[in-house]
């Protein structure tokens, strides 16, 4: 399954990378929002996990344009605990599902694993 | 060319003549002044208890000093209603002696008219008799009072040997008469004897007439004499007290008004620099306590509470700011929590697994990490602590960059960029560096909330634009700008255009006060729909670095 990582701050990619290759994942990282966007329009991604509140492009922009490249993409939102109602927003527009800082890399792999099972794809367990 | 000298001279006279006076007035003023002072600022306590204590001025209220003036003024009327009395009373009495004398010398001329007549007629010689009686009546009635006027003491003895011949006369005639009627004829002899007889007692009646004449004469004269010396003694009298009343009771009530006004006037000025929002303000010494002390008292009582209040107000606007900063905050922080945790978790995970290196890599994350979240909550505790004021030598540049990282989660989470601009090299400024950060967080916050998602906003410190001993700091919106009804509330108290809950309405009020504090100025330039800018001004220190603690002496100008 290939996973795309997107977040500004550099250590969330830098750890979440091997928590998903450990599931089986293939995983792209990056921390440039607009770089990511040139990846998604190159590349369909099964899951995308994006943070909302980024400095260049926001997170839901990212998903529009996901939305807009492939409906089957499972996009999954990181939001800050202020964000809520821009989440629900996210949901909205067709976010598989929103995961709240701080979270545990568990968490995260659980919620990546309900994006395999809707996408019928088996992940390993860990 | 003669006359003119003259006149010149003349006018160099008068004119010296005021000159002197006035310098007479002035010596005279100093000396009263003194007078009063000495006699109220006896030395006090003095040193006590090994501490040197400032002298306590004594008290001389402005009461006593007019109740002073109106005995004075009381005391100088009856000093002056006194010898005018003195002078009725004396008057008076020279009056009835002048009556007497004048009823003395009439009754004395009618006595000699008749005595005439009687020569002239052999008749009437009762009419004198009963003129003397009536002139010596006058005269023993008035001894006393005649006897001070004459030198010689009163010649009653005169008057009676004036009557005594009268009654010689009057004897014999009736012995005259007598003989007359016992015998028809008449004897020559005797006739002729009793002529010469009467012709003796005509010169002596003549003599002692003149004498008395001339007697009733003096002591009208004198009495006149006397009279006219006293008025003119009693005018002068009069005069003189009346002047120099006047001069004192001027000089008093000079003193009085000047006390008054000078104090009126400073209070004056104090007030108005407090309704500017300049608290502190020292109002000077008084040489003695009064009303205006009591005055002042209050006012130093009230300019504290003022402070103290403002202080309040301005804590609990700070730590309203700090409530519209907790989501960003709350945000901010959890971007290290989220590292930790996934660090943490993955090292916990992996720990066997990986290298010593990586190991040591995400044991270094975890404290970068903790680090990070440590600022944030440090930043902004340092500002929401209640701190005391400590004005010191500060550099706005980084006061101004203290405030972005406060803001800065703010910032992040409400999307807007902001061009920051602040020159190297500033010059220093006095002030409370936490004070100063509100101040502009205020204004950052306020252009945050009126611009858009994806918009921009502007800070820039400015230095020696206009004016040259100012230092500027801007904070630029480029929202719809503020329309003019609104624009003069702005500064009030409690106006605020935000929905209910969301402002308080003291933070530009807070602000313009906070800088009033600091002697500069807050003013707000604004464009319909081209943004706003709210320039601070505030003034740059000349002083050493260590000394001047206090922002006592700074001009108070507020530009709205």
């Amino acid at each position: 399954m290939e996973v795309l990582i997107i977040d500004d701050e550099l250590i969330v990619g830098k750890r979440l990378k091997p928590a998903l290759v450990k599931m089986g994942c293939e995983v792209e990282v990056f921390n440039e929002p607009r770089k990511a966007l040139d990846r998604i329009g190159e590349k369909v991604f099964d899951v995308v996990i994006t943070d909302i509140r980024m400095d260049d492009v926001d997170g839901m922009e990212i998903l529009e344009h996901v939305m807009n490249k492939s409906k089957r993409t499972r996009v999954i939102m990181i939001t800050g605990y202020a964000m809520m109602e821009l989440a629900r927003q996210a949901m909205e527009k067709g976010a598989f599902d929103f995961i709240a800082k701080p979270f545990k890399p568990d968490d995260l792999r659980g919620v990546v694993r309900k994006a395999a099972e809707s996408l019928n794809i088996k992940l390993k367990e860990t | 060319m003669n006359t003119r000298k003259i006149r010149d001279c003349a006018a160099g006279r008068s004119a010296g003549i005021r000159g002197c006076l006035d310098v007479w007035y002035r010596c005279f003023l100093k000396r009263l002044y003194l007078f009063i002072e000495k006699r109220i600022e006896q030395p006090v306590g003095g040193e006590q208890d090994g501490i040197l204590r400032k002298p306590q001025p004594k008290r001389f209220t402005v009461k006593k000093h007019i109740i002073y003036v109106l005995v004075f003024s009381i005391s100088g009327f009856l000093v002056i209603t006194l010898p005018i009395i003195l002078t009725m009373f004396i008057m008076s009495k020279n009056y009835k002696n002048l009556e007497g004398a004048n009823a003395f010398f009439q009754n004395i001329s009618m006595a000699r008219q008749y005595e005439k007549d009687y020569f002239i007629t052999s008749k009437g010689l009762d009419n004198v008799l009963l003129a003397v009686s009536e002139a010596k009546k006058v005269l023993i009635e008035n001894y006393t009072s005649f006897a001070g006027e004459v030198k010689n003491g009163i010649e009653i003895g005169n008057l009676e040997e004036y009557e005594r011949q009268l009654f010689i006369l009057k004897d014999m005639e009736s012995e005259e008469g007598s003989s007359v009627r016992k015998s028809s004829s008449v004897d020559f002899e005797n006739y002729s004897e009793y002529l010469t007889k009467k012709e003796k007692i005509s010169r002596k009646l003549n003599y002692y007439g003149i004498k008395i004449n001339s007697f009733a004469d003096t002591l009208v004269k004198n009495i006149n004499e006397s009279m006219e010396k006293s008025l003119l003694f009693f005018y002068v009298i009069n005069v003189y007290v009346l002047v120099f009343l006047f001069i004192l009771a001027f000089a008093l009530i000079h003193l009085l008004s000047v006390r008054i006004l000078r104090a009126i006037k400073e209070l004056n000025a104090y007030t108005s620099s407090i309704a500017v929002g300049n608290f502190n303000i020292s109002l000077p010494y008084r040489p003695f306590s009064d009303e205006f002390s009591d005055l002042k008292t209050s006012i130093t009582q009230m300019m504290k509470e003022l402070d103290r209040q403002q202080s309040v107000l301005a804590q609990s606007q700070k730590l309203r700011a700090v409530g519209t900063l907790t989501a960003g905050i709350a945000h901010e922080l959890n971007n290290p929590i989220n590292n930790i945790m996934l660090t943490a978790h993955m090292l916990l995970e992996d720990y066997f697994d990986i290298c010593d290196e990586e190991r040591v890599d995400m044991i270094r994350d975890l404290i970068d990490e903790a680090g990070r979240a440590r600022l944030i909550v440090r930043n902004l505790l340092d500002f929401a602590r209640e701190s005391e004021s400590i004005m010191e030598p500060i550099c706005i540049g980084q006061v101004v960059k203290e405030t972005m990282k406060i803001a800065s989660s703010q910032i992040k989470l409400s999307g807007v960029f902001v061009d920051l601009n602040i020159p190297p090299n500033l010059p220093r400024i006095h002030g409370d560096r936490h004070q100063l950060e509100q101040v502009f967080l205020n204004l950052i916050l306020n252009a945050l909330y009126v611009t858009l998602k994806g918009g921009r906003i502007s800070i820039s410190v400015e230095y020696g634009t206009d004016e040259p001993n100012f230092v500027a700091v801007k904070v630029t919106d480029y929202g719809k700008g503020i329309q003019d009804h609104i624009l003069q509330h702005i500064f009030d108290p409690f106006f605020t255009t935000k929905a209910k809950g969301k402002g308080t309405g003291l933070g530009l009020s807070v602000s313009q006060g906070i800088i009033a504090k600091h002697g500069g100025h807050i003013s707000v330039n604004t464009k319909m729909n081209k943004g706003t800018t709210f320039t601070v001004k505030l003034p740059i220190t000349t002083i050493p670095a260590n000394i001047g603690s206090s922002a006592d002496n700074y001009s108070v100008q507020i530009k709205k």
